[in-house]
């Protein structure tokens, strides 16, 4: 080794050394100083892992026995990594085929430079698995016939990934579309159950530290899904009553129709229908179902004026007051005043000396503004709002309107509204309103808030609702007396209402329409209320069928509906004749 | 007797035992430390490939999940009202009018009661925190606890 040599390693071996000293001294420095550790420490957390939002699957509907009528489908986003992707055209192409994507759109997103800022690019969200698995078929055929070929860039997907997530579906798709409401693209439940109780079914989106030490990764928490409901509506009813709900409005011509079938005596609402209904897989063609603002759901949303089946609530009133008996004699002369206006019945006729069960039967609005005047301005609103007209029901759907029940103090009340209230006429209440007052009756004078809420389980534990007594507005007297009045009123009338073999009560109604320029002249209201059977009340059903053009009456429109769901309903509801049932409970 | 004093004397006063002796140590300290870093090379890879193992199976258990659910609705879509009705009509089978039912009373007959649709309780889960420290401990991190305060406490008592 020469002298020229000897110093070039001199020179190297300093020149190391002073670098290692060098390095050893910083990093000493750097570890001696609490400012600097604090500093790198925070600096090293970004690096640690990551924050993301993890949004727990959303709760399940199910109808009162375990059938599912809201769940959840796994549906994918489709992106494309930047850095992996070979041919930006195949991608391109097979998107534009499989997916109906842009492809000039594609091309420009897949073709962009990767940078920090674009990483990965999302091209179509919510496809389906069926889409996927098409896309993913191509990939292998396009992976097998080129992969031995060289030169050009030959076809590929490469770059392509699909990420799972899920997306609310609803297997019965219209049926009970009106009680559950529907869930957006952004995770958003609308109308119905869906909107009620949004926040509790879709659960908390959680912040999850996804840590990149693999030692810490046992540290990753359970995202608890969100919680599930248990309705009380029944499938198969719900499913027949919008079959008979659509054949009639279609068979009556009539704007929309309004179905309700409930327990009077736990108040749960087995099935309720309304026109029109929307798919709920397809929630963006709500825009095109409900037009000029048609509510989503009419039982509750859509405040009317009854007509005569509201009079139920006149006599059960004036009946539990004393203010008139069974037998009470009323000579109809077919009019009557009542706060400086004249009253006449729907076919202007006098009826001549009526008892009230013939006053019921017959449906003499004379009688009925007679028989309010009797009870008195004071009482007879007192009992309108202990029936709980004029408030909500309460019951567990977004969307419930109060209805109009004008009261003395009102600034818009005349001492003629008694007189038009007491048949129904001047008085807006929902259909779930009608239902829960002559609920009372058929539930021997006791009110019991309407139910849609079986159910919640959440966190493993599955909570049921109880029957709510809100009040007892008559006694169970007068709710037995007026029931069999009702019953009797449509055995003698020979109502379409009536099924063979069962009991039923109930009141027909033909109501007038309000319009800007005083009540409509061609159209009606025409509805039915009903329950049965008479000595143990099942079920109660409510028809509302919105301006019938087969005919403008309640008893020719709305009782052959509530005929048609009863016989349904016994079946359904395994209901022996009475009958039968007598005998079976004598042999018991 | 004397000569074989000197004998071991200059027998152990030899430069190249000296530096066989610092040899020897030397070599001893590399094959302990080769010894404990590969120990603990040995237990941080197992660890690694556990961690990874565990999320891997996260992600198949989040992809069961999807399916899972997936089934669940498809399967729901199959039992549909309509669907069911479609199929009872197609089979031959007709709706059940009132008239045509004959009751009986069955002793002992429950009727349907209300589902139970909560899910069964889950086995107990352990908590990565709650393992004793044996199990979740690095090398480096029972040095730093185990070995590092015994250190200290030596230099703090030693004047």
């Amino acid at each position: 080794m020469n002298n020229e040599g000897t110093w070039r390693y001199t020179f190297l071996t300093t020149l190391y050394s002073l670098m290692a000293i060098f390095i050893i001294a910083q990093l000493v420095r750097i570890q001696t100083n609490p400012e600097q550790v604090a500093h790198f420490l925070e600096q090293s957390k970004i690096f640690d892992g990551d924050w993301r939002p993890v949004k727990p699957a959303r709760g399940l509907l199910y109808d009162r026995w375990g059938k599912l009528l809201a769940g959840n489908t796994t549906v994918y986003e489709v992106g494309v990594e930047l850095a992996q992707v070979r041919n930006p055209h195949s991608i391109a192409l097979t998107l534009n085929v499989i997916l109906g994507l842009d492809y000039a759109e594609v091309l420009e997103a897949v073709s962009q430079e990767v940078s920090p800022k674009a990483v990965y690019v999302v091209l179509a969200d919510y496809v389906s698995q069926e889409k996927i698995s098409r896309l993913e078929k191509y990939r292998t055929e396009l992976e097998n016939t080129t992969s031995n070929k060289r030169g050009e860039e030959p076809p590929s997907l490469r770059g392509l990934v699909y990420v799972p997530h899920l997306q609310r579906s609803y297997p019965e798709k219209q049926l009970a579309s009106n009680v559950l409401g529907f869930v957006n693209r952004e995770g958003l439940g609308y109308y119905g159950i869906e909107a009620k109780f949004d926040d509790l079914i879709a659960g908390n989106v959680q912040d999850m530290w996804i840590p990149r030490d693999p030692n810490l990764v046992n540290e990753m928490p359970d995202i608890t899904s969100g919680a599930s409901i248990v309705l009380t509506i029944d499938r198969a009813i719900q499913a027949e009553i919008e079959a008979i709900l659509d054949q009639a409005v279609d068979f009556n011509g009539a704007q929309s129709g309004t179905i309700l079938v409930a327990d009077p005596q736990s108040g749960e609402i087995l099935a309720m229908a309304t026109t029109p209904r929307l798919d709920l897989n397809e929630y963006w063609r709500y825009g095109e179902v409900f037009k000029d603002s048609t509510p989503f759901n009419r039982a509750v949303s859509q405040a009317y004026e009854p007509g005569s089946v509201y009079k139920v609530l006149t006599m059960a009133a004036a009946l539990d007051s004393g203010a008139v008996t069974p037998d009470t004699e009323f000579i109809d002369v077919g009019v009557i005043e009542v706060g400086g206006i004249y009253i006449y019945n729907w076919n202007s006729a006098a009826w001549g000396p009526q008892d009230m069960q013939g006053c019921l039967q017959h449906s003499l609005n004379v009688c009925l503004a007679w028989v309010a005047t009797q009870l008195g301005t004071k009482d007879f609103y007192d009992y309108m709002r202990a029936f709980g007209i004029g408030h909500l029901t309460g019951v567990d759907l977004a969307g419930e309107v109060t209805g109009r029940l004008k009261t003395p103090g009102d600034t818009d009340w005349y001492e003629a509204d008694l007189g038009t209230n007491s048949f129904g006429q001047g008085v807006a209440v929902t259909p779930l309103q009608m239902v829960m007052a002559v609920s009372a009756i058929a539930n021997e004078g006791k009110l019991v808030a309407p139910r849609i809420v079986r159910s919640i389980i959440d966190k493993g534990n599955q909570f049921d609702t109880e029957k709510r007594l809100i009040g007892i507005p008559i006694k169970p007297e007068t709710a037995r007396t007026l029931s069999e009045m009702l019953a009797r009123s449509l055995e003698e009338e020979a109502s379409d209402a009536l099924v063979e073999g069962y009991r039923l009560a109930g009141k027909t109604g033909t109501a007038e329409i309000p319009t800007p320029y005083g009540y409509s002249l061609s159209a009606t209201n025409a509805s039915f209320v009903g329950w049965g059977p008479l000595d143990d009340p099942r079920f109660l059903v409510y028809v509302w069928l919105e301006k019938p053009t087969s005919s403008p009456w309640g008893s020719v429109v709305a009782a052959p509906v509530f005929h048609d769901i009863v016989e349904r309903l016994v079946v359904l509801m395994d209901i022996p004749p009475d009958n039968v049932r007598r005998e079976i409970l004598a042999s018991h | 007797m004397e000569r074989v004093r000197n004998l071991t004397q200059a027998y152990s006063q030899t430069p190249w035992r000296k530096q066989l002796k610092f040899v020897v140590l030397f070599l001893l300290c590399v094959v302990f430390i080769a010894l404990i870093a590969g120990i603990y090379l040995d237990v941080t890879a197992r660890a690694a490939t556990i961690g990874r193992e565990i999320l891997y199976m996260r992600s198949e258990i989040a992809e069961l999940e999807l399916t899972n659910a997936s089934l669940t609705t498809e399967l729901a879509v199959l039992t549909s009202a309509k669907e069911m009705k479609t199929r009872a009509l197609d089979l031959g089978f007709v709706s059940v009018e009132k008239g045509e039912i004959m009751y009986v009373l069955v002793p002992g007959y429950v009727p349907p009661q209300q589902p139970h649709l909560a899910p069964p309780p889950k086995p107990t889960k352990v908590i990565a925190a709650n393992l004793p420290a044996d199990y979740r401990q690095s090398l480096i991190d029972w040095f730093r606890e185990q070995v590092v305060p015994t250190i200290s406490r030596a230099v703090e008592v030693s004047p």
